[in-house]
């Protein structure tokens, strides 16, 4: 990432009620994103992703730190807005207007967009339903027209918080097209939160993961699951196997295989040791772990202190 | 500016029930008029010869409605529906971020300031045609002495005297929209703030006499429910409005104080709006 982040947060932070007894929803954010890249923001329910987000698109003010977009300082000039697009809450929407009449007022709010309205709602899969009230909408389809929204005024960073909420698999997979098709195709930069750890996994270049308010991990996805997890084995007899290895590193059980607590870089170091104790080795491999439980290992590990 | 003004009349014209207390104005009093030729078509009313000033008198009463509490209610009621609609249907998260919060703010009373006009004078144009049409209806000769100049200059100083009741009503339900978030409770704020402001003018030197005289005295000078029907009279009679307090004296302002007054009100309601709005955090 060579050219300046589209989007950086420094030590973003944000207190509810007052100070002392307040309630820390958001502590010391710091992450940068890069233009054309497509940014996860995971965390589980709770964890400060949409109070992040809100910072970010000027819905709420943050209490310290500081929101940059576009190498601008958000506080300082929020016209810098103008250059995003955001879906939060899965869609907010005027219930008596009709699909296309809430694009036309949020684009007259915009001061632009209009043109695209129709060919938006086309590729959301609305096209159909544009003439009927919101009201009556399901909440996928709210969901579309919030992407629908948030496209409107060509933005060059595209915030989306949770936009698989409430779509069937059909639309999970056209938002997953979508999303990546924005970066691919439109260089646009997208800034997602989900607490859906396979839609992250399917599109996203890298993730920060949040928990109690604080980022506790920021990588690539693939760096994620590259974490040295221990080696998976299958040897005989076992109890041998076991007593092999259990003087060196930390061994579990997990039904007929050993999970040994040693790096990838000490596999021949833990076969020679099966050999020479007797043991027939057949299986070692690296210990895999899905994204999940990493996410899971990670969040439940972060305690970070109030 | 005007993309921001026109969002908000493209989203308010499809919202019925708020379209509707805009507009009821000039359709009661289409109906009543039509009501009225009827019965004069169908010969149910004696001819009868009014004078020039009643006759006159009797097409702005349409004036009257923005200064009394049932029209500053049904003023409030849209108002809050305006801004407090908003976040009722969440949807300050869609359109703040594309758009200064000063700019949403000053397009929404903007709209409500031109849509009133609009209402008002619609009305009093419906009034004048009404009377007209009744009148020949009935078969009543029309006064003599009526020209597009004695109606202008009437309809003028009337509309002058209703604005300022006018926009203090704004300025309070559209602050009590803003603090309190919700519809009802900024209409029910301001029919209280209404009703009290109403209470002290009419009721002033009578609570003065048998409650406090130290509290409804400055209330009375404090408050813009004297001041208001002050300046309506000042452009109406050229005078000042006197009011004799048994216990303090007598209130009888100049112009000038009761129109500082009046804006200091609506610069505070109106100023206080825009503050808490650019600082409110919308969850």
């Amino acid at each position: 990432m060579t050219e300046a982040p589209i989007l950086e947060l420094a030590n973003l932070s944000k207190t509810y009620g007052r100070r002392g007894g307040g309630v820390r929803a958001v502590r010391d954010v710091s992450l940068s994103v890069g233009a054309g890249e497509v940014y996860g923001f995971l965390g589980p329910n709770g964890a400060g992703k949409s109070t992040t987000i809100r910072m970010l698109i000027g819905l709420i003010s943050p209490s310290a730190g500081e929101a940059r977009l576009f190498g601008r300082d958000l506080r300082t000039d929020p016209s810098v807005l103008r250059r995003v697009g955001s879906l939060v809450d899965g869609g907010n929407f005027y219930p008596f207007l009709s699909g296309r009449r809430n694009l036309e007022v949020l684009a007259r709010t915009h001061g632009g967009g209009g043109d695209r309205i129709e060919a938006l709602l086309d590729q959301v899969g609305l096209a159909r339903d544009a003439k009927r009230k919101v009201k009556g909408y399901s909440t996928g389809m709210r969901q579309r027209l919030g992407v629908a929204a948030a496209l409107l005024g060509d933005p060059d960073l595209v915030i989306l918080d949770e936009p698989v909420n409430g779509l069937d698999v059909a639309g999970i997979q056209e938002m997953r097209a979508l999303i990546r098709g924005l970066a691919v195709d439109q260089g646009k930069t997208v800034f997602l939160s989900s607490h859906l750890l396979h839609e992250v996994q399917q599109v996203c270049d890298r993730v920060a993961i949040i928990s109690k308010g604080a980022i506790v991990r920021e990588s690539t996805i693939a760096e994620l699951l590259r974490q040295d997890d221990g080696l998976r084995i299958e040897a005989a007899p076992l109890e041998a196997a076991e007593a092999a290895l259990a003087s060196r590193w930390p061994v579990e059980r997990d039904g007929e295989a050993l999970i040994v607590r040693a790096t990838r870089a000490e596999a021949p170091e833990v076969a020679r040791r099966l050999i020479g104790a007797g043991a027939n080795l057949f299986r070692l491999v690296p210990e895999q772990r899905n994204l999940e439980e990493v996410f899971l290992s990670i969040t439940q590990e972060a305690s970070p202190d109030a | 500016m005007l993309s921001a003004l026109s969002a908000e009349a493209l989203k308010m014209r499809t919202h019925k029930a708020t379209w509707s207390l805009v507009w009821m104005f000039p359709i009661l009093f289409s109906v009543i008029f039509l009501i009225a030729v009827g019965i004069g078509l169908a010969g149910l009313e004696q001819p009868a010869t009014q004078s020039l000033p009643e006759w006159l008198e009797d097409t702005a009463l349409i004036w009257n409605i923005p200064g009394n509490s049932i029209g500053r209610y049904l003023i409030a009621a849209f108002v809050a529906v305006v801004f407090a609609g908003e976040y009722g249907w969440n949807t300050w998260k869609l359109i703040v971020p594309h758009r200064s919060r000063t700019s949403l703010i000053a397009a929404k009373y903007a709209l409500i300031v031109i849509l009133f006009a609009i209402s008002f004078l619609l009305t009093a144009l419906i009034s004048i045609l009404g009377i007209w049409a009744r009148d020949v209806a009935v078969g009543s000769p029309l006064p003599a002495g009526i020209t597009a100049s004695v109606l202008l200059e009437l309809h003028g100083k009337q509309s002058l005297a209703a604005i300022a009741p006018v926009l203090v009503t704004i300025g309070y339900a559209s602050l009590a929209a803003l603090l309190t978030r919700s519809t009802i409770a900024a209409l029910v704020i301001s029919i209280v703030v209404t009703t009290i402001e109403q209470v002290i003018f009419s009721f002033g030197p009578a609570l003065a006499l048998n409650f406090s005289p130290t509290l409804i005295w400055p209330l009375y000078h404090g408050l813009p429910g004297y001041h208001l029907a002050n300046l309506g009279n000042w452009i109406e009679q050229g005078a000042a409005l006197r009011v004799e307090f048994p216990t303090s004296g007598i209130v009888e302002l100049p112009w000038a104080t009761s129109l500082a007054v009046v804006a200091a009100w609506l610069v505070a309601t109106v100023g206080a709006a825009f503050a808490v709005f650019r600082r409110q955090d919308i969850n």
